[in-house]
């Protein structure tokens, strides 16, 4: 992790300190979707923005050090596949697709609404790491090296 | 209706900057403000005053709420300003990369 890359040090210490806190609320606003504001797409750009902070504050080279950026495309493509899969999955228990085939719980619980929690899981790490890879594709090109990355 | 001509106020704000500025990054942040004037205003179009957020929980009576309609709708409308936002952002940096400024009075070698 070289010094140079990246903005000062107060920057990156503050990132190292609240990027937990980032990613909390993130996870919490995607859990409790069906129970409050928010959901999937606002907790996956919650996460986003904690993966954009430390490319910001560190610089793209170290967070590619921290970060595999490969793995994150295979997370981010199947996304959909895995919707498709629990859309599929009430077609094939006879009923319409995205039919809830889990159970309704009890009104108010975490466990309350059957597909949605995990709908929104999906769409969450879906969004997050969409957005982040977007960025991170817009950052390839550099001003002094040129096109090629 | 104050609160309609203050969004329109904001759009026109976002409309001058998208006309006027030289600047590639001013014009992509002014085509940001102007999605966002609108979409404020379509959220206020289904607020009521006095109303209560349109979500039933743990010991709260049906009362009078806001439309949920339209933050469903502004929802899906930042996600597409979201990708028109990245696609306007790569242009640019293509733009640069090609040209080395953000002027766009000196990008013109398109130019018969």
């Amino acid at each position: 992790m070289s010094e140079k890359q990246g903005l000062t040090v107060i920057v990156k210490t503050v990132t190292r300190a609240i990027l937990a806190v980032i990613f909390l609320y993130g996870f919490y606003i995607i859990l409790h979707g069906h129970l409050s504001p928010g959901g999937g797409f606002g907790g996956g750009v919650v996460l986003a923005l904690g993966f954009l902070s430390v490319l910001l504050a560190y610089g793209r080279p170290a967070a590619q050090e921290w970060l595999n950026i490969r793995i994150l495309h295979s997370v981010e493509s199947s996304g959909p596949l895995l919707y498709l899969a629990l859309g599929l999955l009430g077609l094939a228990a006879g009923g319409a697709f995205l039919l809830n085939t889990l159970g309704k719980g009890r009104l108010f619980d975490l466990w309350s609404s059957g597909f949605i929690l995990p709908l929104n899981i999906i769409i969450g790490v879906k969004v997050g790491l969409s957005l982040f890879l977007a960025v991170w594709a817009l950052t390839e090109w550099d001003p002094e090296k040129g096109d090629d990355p | 209706m104050i609160i309609y001509l203050l969004c329109f106020a904001l759009f026109l704000i976002g409309l001058y900057g998208m006309i006027v500025k030289r600047d590639l990054i001013k014009i992509i942040l002014a085509s940001g403000i102007m999605g966002y004037a609108v979409n404020l205003m379509i959220v206020l179009f289904g607020y009521r005053r006095g109303a209560v957020y349109p979500i039933l929980e743990k010991g709260k009576e049906a009362a009078i709420m806001v439309d949920p309609l339209p933050q469903a709708l502004v929802l899906t409308s930042i996600v597409i300003e979201l990708g028109t936002t990245a696609m306007l952002v790569a242009l640019a940096i293509r733009l640069f990369n090609k040209y080395k400024t953000f002027d766009i009075t000196k990008i013109r070698r398109l130019r018969g």
